[in-house]
């Protein structure tokens, strides 16, 4: 048969089908290859390269003062990441770092760290957190491949260094650290989202899903008073700055439901640039520092002698001489005094007399008192980290030991133990524990001041012992605290420090205070003061009691001078307009 | 032979009415339903934009106390307005009385 095409045709056919074949095979295997034996693999890959999940951080909730300023709030900002492409040499991506560094202000050595997780190859990288909006603009103008923003929330203090160390700071993933911030960080946290972006060939996104909402957290209100804070704060300073102190505290606070109006330390920082300030300013001394409480000490045995009944009001002390010896120590006072009655001893601050009034009181029955007071444990103020200060067991007493607790010392307390047990006298021997929150158990009406809490001693002791308190301000040691329209009950306490050198109380080193609340027979406020190594004059009635006068008078009269019998929820919450023309506002 | 049924007219013009109206009713849902996402990407955007102008105004309020915060105003009275506390014999202290033509 004769065929019209050549003779190999046929076989040339057959050729270029095997080939064909055998390529389409090879297509097929390396098809199933890619999709069914490598699939995970590629799958993965694919989508790292196409898709980038977001945590959608929440907005934390704003805390604020009992007047409705903000003191904390946070605010969106943007931070900036770069997620390194795959196939880019090193070089190049390396480049596009380089041409943030002016505008992020990157040093060397953070230039240097993202080089190193590149090279890791690291699918994420943060180049900085939470940059100004400006550098935001700029950053996005250039349209870098690989560089993306994601949108967080920054904190800021509109107040800076205003009850610092009180609202205390957050890291910088927004989590509370210090202060309020951490104590209620579970509340203001609030829950993060998240969101997938899907991103082009070039790795910009194009389309985003929320995956999850972000829950934001709850606001705060604190008892905190802006007003009251600011007085008390810059009048702290003020002092501290005049006696060259090494440091300073000052707690307003409201006797009857144990808010605190104002708690302050100098030196402060700013709440804004807390790196820039050391950790030792960044301590809540309030809470956090001990110390030997010296003469506003003596309302406990003062309490004790009264509630036991050992000693009647009209006996009398003699504390003529210049000094009182029990076992090897001997205590003196710090001027000449005569004889001197019961009340007398605690107006004029007698340690002599003190000691001889301590020496009558059953030693098991001042160490109960001590505990009822509230030393020795935590107040249970809601701040964290609140030191619980060192009060020995009576098993480990020594044999004077009651003298020196008589008087102040041998026993380490907070600032905030000290006004909380001078509030028990204030609340006429009920023990209300300290607050940063606002009370809510009488919120609205009715409008009373009633507190209510472990009964300390009884009404009778407290009101006595408040008269004593009065006349320290009127006659005794804390004269310099009295101010016009207000009944006083106060007391001073000058504590000397150990050196550390000697182990040996200092003759140079002393911590100054007063305490005291008002009006006396109605107290609304209560405000204890602690100034730490004051140069030139050191007692509490030259350095504590003059800054209670200052910081009272500016109080009352932001308040708008309240009439006795008001509480501090009509005054600041309802009242507030009343007093708005006043100096600090 | 095929026979040619005679279709009345009353029956294409039902049925031709039947296929406009077919039509017009999926065109108005594809008219519906491009409308309801349009909306819905203009909600969404307006959504956003809320939420950026809330971020704003809280941003705003922060600023706003910031600015008036009781140091800042205390400087700048005793910097740039030289004023000062004034002193005890400088104050005068009026008695509020409640006047009831007042609202």
């Amino acid at each position: 048969m004769n065929s019209k095409y050549p003779k190999n045709v046929g076989k040339r056919i057959v050729f270029v089908t095997i080939l064909t074949a055998a390529w389409f095979g090879l297509l097929v295997f390396h098809l199933v290859q890619l999709q069914v034996i490598h699939h995970s693999e590629f799958k993965s890959k694919v989508e790292d390269q196409s898709r980038h999940i977001d945590i959608i951080p929440p907005k934390r909730g704003t805390i604020y003062d009992r007047t409705g300023n903000i003191l904390a709030r946070s605010v969106p900002c943007h931070s900036v990441y770069y997620i390194p492409s795959k196939t880019e040499p090193h070089p190049v991506q390396l480049e596009k770092i380089q041409r943030l560094k002016p505008v992020l202000n990157l040093t060397s050595r953070q230039v240097q760290d993202i080089s190193r997780r590149i090279r890791k190859n690291q699918s994420f990288i943060w180049i900085k957190r939470k940059i100004d909006p400006s550098a935001h603009t700029a950053i996005k103008n250039r349209e870098i491949e690989g560089i993306h923003f994601l949108g967080e929330m920054k904190r800021v203090y509109p107040q800076g260094n205003l009850a610092s160390h009180l609202i205390g700071r957050v890291d910088i993933d927004g989590k509370g650290i210090s202060g309020v911030e951490q104590k209620y960080n579970d509340l203001l946290m609030g829950k993060a989202g998240k969101r997938i972006n899907l991103l082009d060939a070039k790795r910009r996104e194009y389309q985003f899903e929320i995956l999850e909402k972000p829950h934001p957290g709850r606001d705060l209100t604190l008892s905190i008073d802006e007003t009251i804070q600011y007085i008390a704060q810059h009048e702290l300073q003020k002092t501290v700055q005049e006696t060259q102190a090494k440091w300073g505290s000052i707690i307003v606070s409201n006797p009857a439901s144990g808010e605190i109006l104002a708690m302050a330390s100098c030196p402060e920082y700013d709440l804004n640039q807390p790196l820039q300030s050391v950790s030792q300013l960044r301590l809540n001394r309030p809470i956090h520092h001990l110390i030997n409480p010296g003469s506003t000490f003596k309302i406990i045995p003062f309490a004790t002698a009264i509630e036991s009944g050992v000693i009647q009001e009209n006996e009398t002390f003699d504390c003529r001489g210049k000094f009182i010896q029990v076992g090897y120590k001997t205590f003196r006072d710090h001027k000449a005094m005569d004889i001197l009655t019961f009340p007398e001893v605690f107006t004029y601050s007698s340690n002599i007399g003190t000691i001889q009034i301590g020496r009558k009181i059953s030693q098991e029955k001042f160490y109960r008192m001590i505990q009822s007071f509230g030393f020795g444990r935590p107040t249970g103020i809601d701040l964290p980290a609140e030191e619980k200060g060192i009060v020995r067991p009576l098993q480990n007493w020594e044999k004077n030991s009651w003298a020196f607790l008589s008087i102040g010392y041998e026993i380490s307390v907070t600032p905030l133990q000290i006004l909380q047990a001078m509030n028990v006298i204030a609340n006429g021997g009920i023990l209300v524990p300290p607050r940063v929150t606002p009370d809510l158990s009488y919120a609205g009406e009715p409008r009373r001041n009633q507190p209510s809490g472990d009964r300390v001693v009884s009404e009778s002791t407290a009101r006595l012992l408040t008269e004593y308190m009065k006349r320290v301000v009127r006659e005794g040691t804390g004269k310099n605290a009295a101010f016009d329209k207000y009944d006083i009950a106060g007391k001073t306490g000058t504590a000397q420090k150990i050196d550390r050198a000697t182990g040996a109380y200092s003759a140079q080193a002393h911590t100054s205070s007063f305490m005291g609340f008002f009006p006396a027979d109605h107290p609304l406020l209560s405000i204890i003061i602690v100034i730490d190594e004051p140069q030139g004059g050191f007692y509490g009635s030259e350095v504590a009691a003059p800054l209670y006068r200052k910081a009272s008078s500016h109080i009352v009269r932001y308040l708008g001078f309240p009439s006795p019998g008001h509480s501090i929820k009509t005054i600041i919450a309802a009242d507030k307009r009343e007093s708005e023309d006043s100096e600090y506002k | 032979m095929m026979v040619r049924k005679k279709i009345k007219k009353r029956a294409v013009i039902l049925g031709i009415s039947a296929a406009l109206t077919a039509m017009l009713i999926l065109t108005f849902y594809i008219w519906h339903q491009a409308k309801s996402i349009h909306l819905g990407y203009s909600i969404g955007s307006l959504e956003e934009q809320v939420l950026e102008l809330e971020r704003e105004v809280e941003k705003l309020e922060a600023e706003k106390s910031r600015l008036l915060s009781l140091e800042r105003v205390e400087s700048i009275a005793r910097r740039e307005l030289n004023l000062v506390f004034p002193e005890k014999e400088q104050l005068v202290f009026i008695e509020k009385t409640k006047d009831k033509n007042r609202p």
